[in-house]
């Protein structure tokens, strides 16, 4: 009972929150965290795609355990980590059952796990990257790099929302839970009691919808009045927000020695 | 003093709208003002603030006519930016005017967008006069929402403008906390000299803090007076639906001929009534005799905390024991964050307590979801938009009984529409509404359900005060339809007029239960609790009545039984 309390807990909205909210800004004292935006772009570049061209196990086998040191020093939160491992899982898993059963053998197999290893490498390398940035860090560096403001000051502002959306949708569903009526039987597997709480999640969606649209009005409201499209129209502000983007010396080591291993991956394996 | 603002001749219509919204209006502020706007829901005050920072005519693009001079400045020569430095704006829904994750970079947002390179300095300058210095690097959602309100003040402050307009600047604040902000805007006033405009309902603070008032009704504004002066209007503010301070309200009955000037605050009431009081009473209240009934909720040593988003747990209530009879009406009164929500959460059985049973009805809530429990308990939310689940209030109001298959279930609706006068409305989509509409279809929805218990989360917040007594009026009809009114509210004025019973929460405890007289002349509990008793009791007591006056009402009829007592009929 205990246990399937706590379990229950872990997966409530509430912890989502939590959790989601501690990916995006819970990390900001890790040494990751503290490169500049540009450092960890240019070295997400090169772990992104470079795997994809290299079909040697044991420096993919190398990459990986940089990238899996790289995850740990970033603090990732177990469950994202968790929903990671579920999904190469039942990817891997889902790919030998198909291959055994249509006359597969080891040899079809190992490029299999292959794939699954430079997946995990990609994946493990946005992990790191991504739940090192703050938002507000990302969209810096994004307009850093060019993007218009728009489009930075979205995602910062995507993320402020985020918490309180999710509190809205929360208690929609809970309102639905209020004055609705569960299946009386479980039914097979619980199947009854499943299919009533998807369709009460999908069916809060709506109020959510039109509620939050309505909200929208004082919050482009207040960005007119505080300035936001004067902002997005002048380069002086745009270097203003930049002026403490710098890469320093932390950084240039960080690349130097991600390059100092890869070299000695290629020479040594 | 200068004419900081004039507005001349304006008249305006919202696109799309079907009836102008300001009717030729014309206005002058004068520079350090402290003003007040009044006016029922709909009467056109925030559209009139909007005039001031070109919102009107530059963003919202209407029928617009007139003119409107800001410093000097043709607002339709300059835009909504050049504007805005000029102008701070607090919403009511202030929540959505905050745009960035933390404290100190929402704080100095507009001075970064304008491009000014100290932008950091008047950040932090602005926190601090609000007094949230010392919060920059924290999230905004782990402020609480007191907190959040003086952020958003802050970022309308962090341009320095002269002048800055607040939208029902306490709707959701506690007592203690209502009048801790108007201290501030009065120090903004005072010290540093702008210009504030706020949108209010409640006449004792305008009483206490405002120099000037001014009336809107229907598009139009009828009056600007000197505070004082305007609130001696009470007939004519009371026939628009505006009621003055309690205390002017009692001297109007008392001596309708007004021959004296009649007080608006407390210490003028004291001073004024004072010597017209002899002391010796006859009149006596009736001790109502308690009686112990059937215990619909029985709460057990709970205890129950969250976890917040660093991680660690907040504990919310801590070994809380209490019981619930049938005919009970309690006001569930305390600070923010005492635990009112998390205590009614309990019981609906959304959540559940970490040790300790709620039993509801003789059910544990461990052992029900909140769909069973639904069937004896409700829960009307602080906030009635999330109540609306479906597309029209009918709908709405239908859910639960459709849901249950109750038979007969549209006669039902029939009748809960007319008790809450939602014929007219019943079609239309709840968030479309008013506040006041809302409101109502929130009740509306939770007596459909026909609950033993009813837990209503705050039912009289951000409320014109018309629409506070009818909403009051209506739980009022509720009462011989349920088992028990559990009220979690600030509003001492209801809590004093409705309830047969207090609980007190502070800091996750009870720390007091009892009835508003064993509550509201315990100043040491008030205090501690962040209670303001109603202001015609604190006159009732200061001017040693010995029966204390929770209602204007009540008031009066222990005067005049004095009086009379006297042999001096008034």
């Amino acid at each position: 009972m205990e246990y399937t309390r706590k379990w229950s807990e872990k997966f409530s909205v509430e912890q989502v929150k939590i959790e989601l909210l501690n990916t995006a800004y819970g990390n900001g004292h890790t040494f990751l965290a503290r490169l500049d935006p540009i450092t960890l772009f240019i070295w997400y570049i090169f772990f992104g795609i470079v795997p994809w061209f290299i079909h040697q196990e044991t420096i993919l086998l190398g990459m990986f355990v940089f990238v899996v040191i790289t995850t740990f020093i970033a603090k990732v939160s177990p469950l994202i980590i968790l929903i990671l491992c579920l999904g190469l899982l039942s990817q891997g898993g889902y790919l030998l059952v198909a291959s055994l059963f249509f006359g597969g053998n080891l040899a079809t197999i190992l490029p299999l796990l292959v794939l699954t290893l430079k997946l995990s490498v990609i994946s493990l390398a946005s992990i790191s990257v991504f739940c090192s940035m703050d938002p507000d860090k990302l969209s810096n560096g994004l307009l850093k790099i060019g993007f218009p403001g728009q489009v930075s000051f979205s995602i910062a502002y995507g993320y402020r929302m985020l918490p309180s959306l999710l509190e809205e949708y929360h208690h929609i569903f809970l309102s639905f839970r209020l004055r609705g009526k569960a299946p009386e039987k479980k039914g097979f597997l619980y199947w009854r009691a499943i299919v009533y709480f998807c369709k009460v999640a999908v069916l809060s969606f709506y109020p959510l919808l039109l509620s939050t649209s309505k909200r929208a009005r004082t919050t482009v409201e207040a960005l007119e009045t505080k300035g936001s499209f004067y902002g997005f129209n002048h380069p002086e502000v745009k270097k203003l927000k930049l002026a403490n983007m710098k890469m320093q010396k932390h950084d240039y080591l960080f690349l130097g020695f991600t390059a100092f291993y890869l070299v000695c991956l290629f020479i040594f394996l | 003093m200068s004419a900081q603002v004039s507005i001349e001749n304006v008249s305006f219509q919202y696109p799309g709208g079907v009836a102008p919204v300001l009717k030729n209006v014309s206005l002058t502020i004068e520079q350090g003002d402290f003003m007040a706007i009044v006016g029922g829901n709909g009467s056109g005050k925030s559209t009139l603030c909007k005039l001031l920072n070109g919102l009107i005519p530059h963003y919202y693009v209407g029928d617009f006519a007139g003119r409107v001079i800001v410093n000097g400045k043709d607002t339709t020569a300059y835009k909504v930016a050049d504007l805005s430095k000029q102008i701070g704006y607090v919403y009511q829904d202030f929540d959505n005017q905050i745009v960035a994750p933390r404290v100190l970079d929402d704080a100095s947002f507009a001075p970064l967008n304008y491009g000014d390179p100290d932008y950091k300095r008047k950040g932090k300058e602005a926190l601090e006069m609000v007094g949230l210095l010392g919060y920059d690097e924290e999230f905004i959602w782990q402020l609480s929402g007191g907190q959040k309100h003086l952020l958003a003040l802050a970022g309308a402050l962090a341009m320095n403008p002269d002048i800055l307009i607040i939208d029902e600047p306490i709707a959701q604040l506690d007592p203690a906390h209502a009048e801790s902000l108007y201290d501030i805007l009065k120090e903004l006033n005072e010290t540093y000299g702008k210009t504030i405009i706020v949108i209010e309902h409640h006449t004792e603070f305008i009483a206490n803090y405002c120099q000037k008032m001014v009336l809107m009704e229907a598009g139009e504004i009828l009056w600007k007076k000197e505070t004082k002066e305007a609130l001696q209007l009470v007939e004519e503010l009371m026939g628009r639906q505006i009621y003055p301070p309690q205390v002017t309200q009692a001297a109007y009955l008392l001596d309708r001929n007004k021959q004296e000037h009649l007080p608006v605050t407390l210490e003028e009431a004291r001073q004024q009534l004072k010597h017209r009081l002899t002391t010796g009473s006859a009149v006596q209240q009736a001790a109502e005799i308690q009686l112990r009934r059937e215990v619909l909720v029985r709460i057990k040593n709970v205890r129950f905390s969250y976890q917040t988003i660093k991680r660690n747990r907040k504990h919310v209530l801590k070994q809380l024991n209490l019981d619930v009879y049938k005919g009970d009406v309690i006001a569930l009164v305390g600070n923010n964050g005492a635990g009112k929500s998390s205590l009614m959460r309990l019981m609906t059985g959304l959540v559940k307590p970490d040790i300790g049973d709620v039993i509801v009805q003789g059910k544990n809530t461990r052992a029900c979801t909140p769909e069973q429990l639904a069937n004896e308990i409700t829960y009307i939310y602080q906030n009635p938009e999330e109540m609306f689940i479906d597309d029209s209030v009918r709908k709405d109001i239908a859910f639960f009984l459709k849901s249950r298959n109750i038979p007969d279930y549209e006669k039902k609706i029939e009748a809960v529409l007319e008790q809450f006068e939602l014929q007219d409305l019943q079609n239309r989509d709840g968030r479309l509404m008013s506040g006041g509409q809302q409101r109502r279809a929130s009740l509306a929805i939770g007596i459909a359900m026909d609950p033993s218990i009813i837990l209503l989360d705050e039912p009289t917040a951000n409320l014109d005060i018309a629409t506070r007594k009818h909403i009051t009026r209506l739980i009022a009809s509720m009462k011989d339809k349920v088992g028990a009114i559990i009220i979690a509210t600030h509003d001492m004025q209801l809590a004093a007029e409705l309830t047969n019973r207090m609980i007190v929460l502070h800091d996750g405890e009870v720390i007091h239960d009892g009835d508003r007289s064993t509550v509201f002349t315990h100043p040491g509990l008030l205090h501690r609790a962040g209670l303001t008793p109603p202001q015609i009791l604190q006159l009732s007591q200061s001017l040693n009545m010995e029966v204390p006056a929770y209602t204007v009402a009540e008031f009066i009829q222990a005067w005049q039984g004095k009086e009379r007592h006297h042999g001096v009929h008034a």
